[in-house]
């Protein structure tokens, strides 16, 4: 091991990430991504340099480390909302269930029907669950970690567009349920545009997404061996 | 100004609380990924005031913030698939876009059904 490169991709990674978050909060829109951008910055400088991927491992699983304490913490924001859940728990839990069960199910036909090899279509399963469980599910299935990644960021950006058409189209104006969608179809980047249309959305997309991610976790085995058999 | 101090003991508990949480994945069996268990393992120890918030809230909100930092070494993962999204990308955005429209659709569609039931007379 390296440990000049080791140093070396980790300063690259946080100074990808340092900018894109510079440039992120210097002009907020829903394609200036964070992970994307540091994503492509990142490949970008490997590619030029010459770092391969096998090079960037001992770097990825010291950075990584921090990545299952960050899981538990999820639970705090839903101990926060904890009130507005419990007053309105059998229709979040009934929307949860509905939404991610057809989201999934869906996701995994269409792919499948339109020819995706096995490990894309398994990665594509927990697209609408945030990150760092999306990941989680995707390796419990045997998918691919760093494909459903960047399938999770893609429904992220394209459900902060499609949330707010749809919903208007359908006539939905109940705040609580505005903000149980935005969570369950775009997992954080949803919450974060359900904050700025109101604070009720907001926690109500906070709570969904977190008992979106739980629900996925237990349905994907499951639903993706059946769907997929 | 983040008082590392406090920080650092709350973050080791929350990754005792993760490792507990992949522990009991392992005993239980549960088809679920450990991470998720610990999760739910905070959750129950928070509502049951085992564990006050105030114990792990500073640590939890700094690894929240930087999130996403913690996922991009794993999206960078994506080097080796770059052959797929040249190949397969409209077969991609088209399962993740009809899919996330399902999903708005049928929850769209639920709160109608649960708010007419509330108010008795059908939509919100």
């Amino acid at each position: 091991m390296n440990l000049l490169l080791v140093f070396i991709t980790i300063a690259v990674t946080i100074g990808a990430y340092l900018l894109s978050r510079f440039l992120s909060q210097r002009y907020p829109h829903p394609l200036v991504n964070v992970v994307f951008l540091s994503t492509a910055m990142i490949i970008a400088v490997f590619m030029v340099s010459g770092i391969s991927i096998s090079q960037y491992q001992p770097g990825q699983n010291m950075m990584t480390f921090f990545l299952g304490p960050a899981t538990a913490a999820l639970a705090i924001p839903l101990y926060r909302n904890r009130k507005i859940l419990t007053e309105n728990l059998i229709s979040v839990v009934i929307g949860i269930v509905s939404g991610t069960t057809v989201n999934m199910a869906t996701t995994v036909l269409v792919a499948k029907l339109l020819g995706l090899s096995k490990v894309t279509v398994i990665s594509l399963a927990p697209k609408s669950v945030t990150v760092p469980i999306a990941v989680s599910i995707s390796q419990f299935l045997d998918g691919d970690p760093s494909l459903t990644s960047v399938f999770v960021i893609a429904t992220g950006i394209l459900g902060t567009f499609l949330t707010p058409i749809l919903l208007n189209l359908f006539k939905v104006t109940n705040p609580l349920a505005r903000g149980i969608v935005y969570g369950t179809t775009a997992h954080g980047q949803g919450t974060a545009t359900a904050l700025a249309e109101g604070s009720v959305q907001g926690s109500m997309s906070g709570v969904a997404m977190g008992l979106a991610a739980i629900y996925t976790s237990f349905a994907a085995p499951f639903l993706v061996s059946r769907l997929l058999g | 100004m983040i008082h590392w101090l406090r920080v650092i003991p709350q973050i080791t508990l929350l990754w005792v609380i993760y490792q507990s949480g992949n522990f009991l994945a392992k005993i239980s069996h549960l088809p679920v990924p450990g991470n998720v268990l610990g999760m739910v393992l905070l959750f129950i120890l928070l509502l049951t005031g085992v564990i006050p918030i105030a114990w792990v809230e500073d640590g939890a909100d700094l690894l929240l913030k930087h999130l996403a930092f913690f996922f991009i070494p794993i999206a960078v993962g994506l080097m080796q698939w770059i052959g797929l999204f040249e190949l397969s990308g409209v077969q991609l955005i088209s399962a993740i876009f009809l899919g996330s429209s399902a999903c708005i659709l049928v929850m769209g569609t639920v709160s109608k059904i649960f708010a007419g039931i509330r108010s008795g007379k059908g939509g919100i």
